[in-house]
């Protein structure tokens, strides 16, 4: 039977997530083919699957499907490490935007089969995940709802904040999450706020706030189709989220597994990221997809040498110019009097006279002139800068860029021409022009309006810039520790994201029975249908007895025809609205206790409707003559109401219950008497 | 042009990346099994075009995987062989009539030498040629199974009764001889260095601990000085044997050399002969490889952002702290080293 055969091993990979954190270069091609340390992100991430012994593998792409397919035919007919015993499946739409709709469309294709990997192709890896998918396995086997385990990895405290940052609380023995909580950039926490919840109910507690995020998650089955019940994930947070609050419902329980220190994890998902993991890549923390070691191609690209110092045979460039942390590849050419430090440089640039380049980023064909300075910044293929130019604190330059001599830029992003622009119209006029092909690109206002927002939140007051940028590492430390005290509406902000109004359970019964009895009224529909919806609707919100008692009959006399009356006569309308739900109403108000909830209800209503409040008397009279609520009922009712508080009310039910009071007396007389009133009424 | 290297080899380079297959031996013979297969599926006319295959493969191999010398050498012997036996083949076609014996006397190898190496034109077909050749890799198969054997059995002729002997590390030939020599000597002690980051000692220490008869310690590779004065012989294992008589051995093996000639203790070296390579240590920073930092000092720790941490994967020890190399074929000084190279590979192949 095929179900015994033997279990294939299934990665799936995200490519183009955070696409508006790499501007301008996301809009120039794919951000996973994006070269990190002159390696493509996609091919850390299948090295890192390869090497986790898995044997099938799912790109899920949206943009550029056809660069990524060409991408990996080229790795294969190369020989690339990760094409030995593992297929690559590139797949992908159009329609696809977002996370949520690539797992929807995995499902409705039904490719995978067991359990599986889940990897953003912008993580970089060189854990073996085989220990953690067999911990999945066995936790499936002892829990049938486990959906996912998230691999998460301990962060080094003293470094920036990437965005990557968690806190979580994961119970100690079963290593179930129960909280989930992404920490803020540029803000260190001087107190977390975790709901009780997570203490009452679980015994044995820990709580993670150093945790890194490296987007590594094994997936159940299971939550593919999660994914598709519930349209509104859109991201692997909304699933997380989704699951915690309604894991009873969805029967869905979520683990966690944390990697050994030894194996180093990490997101590239902005420019800050980009250079944090560029830095640990060369100084071989994530060893072995370590430059030297051949990592993607055949054949060794570097030598290295002492200082971290890779660089290929085939690079034209003297020792002494070369630092300490450099990738030189292939075929660059480095001129005398340059120096370079921390830096990678792509295949075929060249570097003119007496430059500088410090935590400089240079992709293929760049060509820089004499007399640069270039810090902390990316440089994108084929883009020229020309002499005496002063590139520093994060610029990016697009592709193709051509910068003129003397162009001082700080903190910008330059694209090659205004119409690279993927946006929508208004950006075309607010493009700065600074060279034949090189425009500023405003990133404060291009881009997904959902992802600015997030981004205002996440750094209100830092930068007036929203994408995370790189810089120098050191002093960007020492700036964090400055703002983290010293911001109090930041704090008020916090606590307003905390408590999200979340919509009261008995409102939205109370909206949906009135829903069902105007309708049931308007269609005369038959009275156990309606109580049929009233106990769903009641099973749904978890109501009690009571406050289903109370709300029905509140949603009976919040009904459009009692409230607003045809001629001003509440009591005709009242009188043809029991008519008709009458059955209704008198199944649930069937006890004592009921009744009172009832007439509570009605001392609420009255607050609210005054012609309710005006014949008060006359609606209770009503209600007891057609045996809704007892005579017992109204007394006990009438002795509880305040007397301050509802005076109006007692003094006009004073008349009643005196009424009510002599008519148990002389019982006989009791239906002449109603019928009197009632006539009276009706004048 | 550049050749496209054969699905055999690439696979073989995944495995050897990928920690799939370890130890000089094994990629040894996994190296041989790809070289049999293209000396018997390939289609080559001539002993010129074998030899541009192997020749192609090897450097493939080469560039991808620069530590691994054995690789090269191993396409060193095969060229070596085809060499030979082409002109063995060639000399009996052409001396059949007067004398077979006469063109492999020592007199006329000295005689002819200056002019019929030139002279030899590979590109003539040969027939025979192939089956010789499977004959003859037959023998270097057999060759290579019995080298870890025909090293530790003479084990007996250098250690003794009593001794203290020094190791580092693990090696597979040094634990062959150890195991040797517990049998049949007594009251051994044998001390070794656990060889950090990777403390590859431990392992060693704990299969030897399974012999009777003999105590095991484990020293940090801090206390190898200490310990140095009361060794009698250090016995190690290596990488693989330079052309000068030089090691390229796990790191750690300089200190315990160096500490062996401080004290005048001998320093004994397992060698193989397919570990003896004809390159010399000219680039001292390519010669080395270094791994993963996190080996070294934790990631999360304050100096390791600032820090440039190295963990390399060898050391060069240099051939005048080495008394003895132990080969399968017996035991030689490390100067006599070139000899045995000369007689092992083809003064033309030693740049591939």
């Amino acid at each position: 039977m095929s179900q015994y055969q033997k279990e294939i091993v299934q990665a799936v990979l995200i490519a183009d997530n955070n696409v508006w954190n790499f501007k301008p270069l996301s809009d120039e091609g794919s951000t996973a083919l994006l070269p990190l340390v002159n390696v493509s992100m996609l091919d850390y991430a299948l090295i890192a699957l390869n090497r986790s012994g898995v044997e099938e593998v799912f790109v899920y792409a949206s943009l550029y499907l056809q660069s990524i397919r060409e991408h990996i035919k080229r790795g294969i007919a190369t020989y690339a490490s990760w094409s030995f015993k593992m297929t690559v499946h590139v797949i992908g739409g159009e329609g696809c935007r977002c996370f949520g709709d690539a797992m929807r469309d995995l499902d409705a294709k039904a490719l995978i089969r067991g359990n599986f990997i889940l990897l953003g192709a912008d993580t970089v890896t060189n854990a073996d995940l085989r220990p953690v998918l067999e911990q999945h396995k066995r936790m499936a086997k002892f829990d049938k709802g486990t959906a996912a385990t998230l691999v998460f990895k301990d962060c080094v405290s003293s470094n920036e904040r990437t965005g990557n940052e968690l806190l979580i609380a994961v119970d100690k023995q079963n290593t179930r999450l129960h909280y989930h909580q992404r920490l803020r950039m540029n803000h260190k926490e001087s107190r977390y706020q975790i709901p009780l919840d997570v203490f009452l109910n679980n015994s044995c507690v820990t709580l993670h706030h150093n945790l890194l995020d490296p987007q590594i998650a094994i997936g159940s089955p299971s939550m593919l189709s999660l994914f598709s019940d519930n349209f509104d994930f859109q991201t692997r947070d909304d699933f997380i989220r989704g699951l915690l609050i309604n894991e009873e419902l969805l029967d869905s329980r979520i683990y966690v597994a944390l990697l050994p220190p030894a194996q180093y994890a990490h997101k590239v998902n902005n420019w800050l990221s980009y250079q944090l993991v560029s830095r640990d890549i060369i100084s071989r923390w994530a060893y072995p997809l370590v430059p030297d070691m051949g990592v993607y191609k055949l054949q060794q690209q570097y030598v290295f040498y002492k200082d971290n110092i890779y660089k290929s045979p085939e690079a034209n460039v003297s020792k002494v110019a070369l630092q300490e942390n450099v990738v030189i590849q292939a075929g660059s050419h480095v001129d005398a009097g340059t120096t370079i430090s921390c830096s990678v440089i792509g295949a075929n640039c060249r570097i003119g006279k007496n430059c500088q380049l410090n935590n400089a980023f240079l992709m293929a064909d760049v060509i820089i002139k004499d007399n640069c300075q270039l810090r902390h910044c990316v440089i994108g293929p084929g883009a020229v800068i020309n002499e005496n130019s002063d590139i520093s604190a994060g610029c990016v330059l697009g592709a193709k860029c051509i910068l003129p001599a003397n162009t001082k830029l700080a903190n910008t992003l330059v694209t090659s021409s205004p119409s690279t622009q993927r946006t929508e119209e208004l950006e075309h006029v607010e493009l700065e022009a600074i060279g034949p092909a090189a425009y500023i690109v405003n990133d404060q206002t291009t881009g997904d309006p959902d992802d600015s927002d997030a981004d205002d939140h996440l750094m209100p007051q830092l930068t007036t810039l929203c994408i995370p940028k790189m810089c120098d590492l050191q002093n960007a430390a020492h700036a964090e520790s400055d703002i983290s005290y010293s911001s109090d509406d930041d704090d008020n902000e916090d606590e307003s994201r905390q408590v999200t109004p979340l919509p009261d359970d008995t409102n939205i019964f109370l909206s949906e029975v009135i829903d069902s009895l105007t309708r049931g009224y308007r269609e005369k529909s038959n009275p156990d249908f309606l109580i049929l919806e009233i106990n769903s609707s009641r099973y749904a919100y978890n109501m009690s007895l009571k406050e289903v008692n109370f709300n029905v009959v509140k949603a009976v006399f919040a009904m459009e025809s009692i409230v607003e009356p045809a001629n001003g006569n509440i009591m005709v309308a009242i009188n043809a609205v029991f008519k008709q739900l009458g059955p209704v109403v008198s199944n649930y108000i069937k006890s004592e206790d009921a009744m009172m909830d009832c007439l509570k209800a009605l001392e609420d209503i009255c607050e609210e409707n005054k012609l309710v409040q005006e014949k008060i008397s006359q609606v209770v009279h009503y209600l007891y003559d057609k045996d809704f609520v007892s005579e017992d009922a109204i007394h006990k009712w009438y002795d509880q109401l305040d007397g301050e508080e509802h005076a109006t009310l007692r003094q006009s039910l004073a008349k009643l219950v005196d009424w009510l009071n002599q008519s148990s007396e002389d019982d006989d007389d009791d239906d002449d008497d109603d019928d009197d009133e009632e006539e009276e009424d009706d004048e | 042009m550049r050749e496209q290297p054969l699905k055999e080899v690439t696979q073989l380079i995944h495995a050897i990346k990928m920690g799939l297959v370890e130890g000089s031996y094994s990629i040894t013979n996994k190296t041989l099994d790809i070289f049999k297969y293209i000396i018997m599926s390939k289609s080559w006319d001539s002993a010129d075009a074998l030899m541009q295959i192997v020749r192609a493969q090897s450097r493939i191999l080469q560039a991808a995987l620069p530590q691994e010398t054995v690789t090269s050498n191993i396409a060193r012997r095969i060229l070596k062989l085809t060499r030979e036996e082409f002109e063995l083949l060639q000399a009996k076609v052409q001396h059949f009539a007067d004398d077979s014996q006469a063109s492999l006397s020592l007199h006329k190898l000295v005689t002819q030498t200056s002019e019929s190496c030139v002279s030899v034109d590979y590109s003539v077909p040969q027939q025979g040629l192939r089956e010789a050749l499977l004959d003859h890799l037959q023998e270097v198969e057999t060759e290579l199974e019995t080298s870890s054997e025909n090293i530790s059995v003479q084990a007996e002729e250098h250690i003794h009764s009593s001794e203290i002997i020094l190791t580092l590390g693990h090696s597979r030939s040094v634990e062959n001889f150890l195991k040797r020599a517990i049998k049949k000597r007594q009251f051994l002690t044998i001390i070794v260095a656990e060889c950090a980051p990777a403390c590859r000692g431990h392992n060693l220490a704990a299969t030897l601990a399974q012999e009777k008869n003999v105590e095991i310690i484990v020293i940090p590779d801090a206390s190898i000085f200490a310990m140095m004065s009361r060794i009698n012989k250090v016995i190690i294992g290596t990488h693989s044997v330079l052309a000068n008589g030089g090691l390229r051995a796990a790191c750690g093996a300089n200190t315990v050399a160096l500490a062996a000639k401080h004290y005048s203790v001998p320093v004994i070296v397992l060698a193989p002969m397919y570990k003896l390579s004809p390159l010399h240590l000219c680039e001292q920073d390519a010669f080395n490889m270094v791994g993963c930092a996190e080996d070294v000092i934790a990631y999360d720790s304050m100096p390791a952002r600032d820090a440039k941490v190295y963990s390399p994967m060898f050391d060069y020890v240099a051939p005048e702290l080495v008394t003895l190399f132990i080969s399968n074929a017996g035991g030689h000084a490390p100067s006599y080293v070139y000899r045995l190279l000369s007689e092992l590979y083809h003064p033309d192949d030693l740049e591939l």
